[in-house]
């Protein structure tokens, strides 16, 4: 394992913001911290590149202890939500920040930018200062840059986060394959399901400071721990006292499956090719169903009209402890 | 922005402009003139006066301690103040300011009474270990530091606030020393700010009087500096000189200014 995380604690005053969190990151892999804001999931990368310290616990990376080294000993990437240019410096210059530091060779600091420049492609804008390029641009400067020093791990604080829609779901298809190409253990904090679904190996779920769930993403998808990662990863709606996903749900128009509960539909809305029903059953529970609008006009629900459900064969159902968040 | 009609803008304009002039530039103007009455003789006479010459170098050398110690201490505190959290943190924030709203009269009296060689409060013991502070160089370089000292704190903290500190830490993680940090990323960046703060600095230390005046002693070719000289000639009946080393210190505060005006990067504000 290449980032290990042993029982760390960190307080903010009163707020916990990690509670005795203990996980382990593999190597090689691109790992998501997914968790709502506030969770605590920037708080233990910026523990884990010693930017802020834990109150207690232990981090060790490639197995050398590094809970009392300072960031700079620990050759780690770090790579910031806002980018954090070093705004007096050309682009060619912050990527050879770390070379420089390190006393390279010019030589070969010269040589090493051109790679990198390339592998981000911004190779066209060695000469011009941060300044002059687009927030996406910046973001992969700062990639190259954090790169430079062959880090260990690479670690990223909600890399796109800044970054307008189309931008950010470009830059994180190109992230996937500069892992594949680069190889670094790399950890990247978000609150984007769908950005962590797309891109990570593994994901680690935190809420509240605890680690709610670590698997790939077919795992958290198809078997969430608990209610809080079902419904974190998608919409979730409730049957029979159990937690689903919307389009989970079989739905007919007479009682033809076994254990199928009865109920009207009480608002029927349509978006695009989906068809949204709200059936508000005879137990009195409020169920959302999903399903195709040419499987809506096919089996005829209006609204109004009464409709059996029953969870379909291989969905992800998990019991409700809480009420989901 | 609001639409304002031509009359009203001019008035602005001529209330602003009329402001300004019949408080700074006629009054500093009427000194130039005054100097250059009788052609460039007086203004070149006081460099071949010892007195003005000694009088000029103490004020250049004192100017030069106090902007030294005051860029020093003044990135030193401003860092204090903008990157840590500390007990305290706010009541030092509130004490840089007091110079700015206190006289400088009472800073020379407050010093008098701390450093004085006779009656002070460890002025005695420090005149025992041979340091003369009153009455000398040390006393008004300390006066001088005084009242110049919120000029570079109040340029550089709201730069290294604006800053935030991003890229320190970028820096930090990319391996450099908290050394190297401060060198390559943190002074390039308020790098405008400090020299700004300098700049009012120096200006504001070449011009010290009050407190100057309480600590120094006074003392004719000794611990006379520029501004006490002015005070002094002017007393004396001795206009043109008065006028001339006025005429010089003005020159100097506001070439300083234009000068970094210029230098600045206009994108850099």
């Amino acid at each position: 394992m290449s980032i290990d995380v042993h029982h760390v604690t960190k307080r903010f005053g009163d707020f916990v913001a990690l509670d005795d969190v203990t996980v382990s990151l593999p190597t090689g892999q691109l790992t998501a911290l997914l968790g709502p804001s506030g969770g605590g999931k920037s708080t233990l990368l910026r523990i884990i590149a010693g930017l802020d310290t834990a109150d207690s616990g232990t981090i060790s990376i490639e197995g050398t202890d590094a809970t009392r080294l300072p960031a700079q000993k620990r050759n780690v990437g770090f790579v910031f939500q806002h980018y954090a240019v070093f705004k007096h410096m050309t682009v060619a210059k912050n990527v050879a920040f770390g070379l420089e530091i390190r006393r390279r060779p010019k030589a070969e600091v010269v040589a090493r930018v051109d790679e990198l420049l390339k592998l981000v492609h911004l190779s066209q804008f060695a000469h011009r200062l941060p300044s002059q390029l687009s927030g996406g641009q910046r973001q992969r400067m700062a990639l190259a840059r954090a790169l430079a020093v062959e880090p260990s791990v690479l670690l990223l604080d909600e890399p796109f986060g800044a970054l307008d829609a189309k931008v950010r779901k470009e830059l994180r298809e190109w992230l996937r394959r500069l892992h594949d190409e680069v190889n670094v253990t790399t950890v990247f904090v978000t609150h984007d399901q769908e950005e962590a679904l797309e891109v990570a190996d593994e994901i680690v779920v935190i809420n509240e400071g605890r680690v709610e769930q670590v698997g790939t993403p077919d795992q958290l998808y198809d078997e969430p721990a608990n209610d809080f990662v079902m419904s974190f990863l998608g919409d979730v709606t409730s049957l029979g006292g159990s937690s689903l996903r919307p389009h989970d749900i079989e739905i007919s128009t007479s009682p033809v499956l076994a254990g199928g509960v009865e109920g009207e539909v009480s608002r029927l809305l349509r978006i695009g090719f989906e068809v949204r029903a709200n059936v508000l059953t005879i137990d009195g529970e409020e169920v959302t169903v999903v399903l195709t609008r040419a499987h809506a006009r096919a089996i005829g629900v209006e609204e109004g009209s009464t409709v059996w459900l029953t969870p379909a064969v291989g969905a992800a159902v998990v019991p409700r402890m809480k009420a989901v968040v | 922005m609001v639409e304002v009609s031509t009359p009203v803008r001019w008035l602005l304009r001529a209330v602003a402009i009329g402001y300004v002039f019949f408080l700074v530039a006629w009054p500093v103007s009427l000194v130039a003139v005054r100097t250059f009455e009788d052609g460039t003789s007086t203004f070149l006479h006081i460099f071949s006066d010892e007195q003005t010459v000694a009088a000029l170098q103490l004020t250049v050398m004192v100017a030069l301690w106090a902007v030294i110690i005051n860029l020093v201490f003044g990135v030193t505190i401003s860092i204090l103040l903008v990157r840590y959290q500390f007990p305290g943190k706010r009541v030092l924030s509130a004490l840089i300011d007091l110079p700015l709203s206190v006289s400088p009269v009472v800073v020379g009296l407050a010093l008098l009474l701390v450093y004085s060689g006779r009656t002070g409060w460890i002025g005695p013991s420090i005149e025992e270990a041979g340091w003369q502070v009153i009455y000398d160089s040390p006393g008004m370089i300390m006066a001088t530091c005084f009242v110049a000292l919120p000029l570079v704190i109040r340029e550089v903290v709201p730069v290294l606030t604006e800053i935030g500190d991003d890229q320190e830490q970028a820096a930090r993680s990319l391996g450099a020393s908290a050394r190297q940090t401060f060198l390559r990323i943190t002074l390039p960046s308020i790098k405008w700010a400090v020299i700004y703060g300098v700049v009012l600095s120096l200006a504001r230390s070449l011009g010290e009087f009050g407190a100057v005046k309480i600590v120094s002693g006074n003392v004719t070719g000794r611990t006379q500096t520029a501004t006490l000289i002015v005070e002094a000639r002017y007393q004396n009946f001795e206009q043109g000189t008065a006028y001339a080393v006025a005429f010089l210190l003005a020159f100097i505060s506001i070439a300083c200014l234009i000068v970094v005006a210029f230098l600045r990067p206009s994108h850099e504000s």
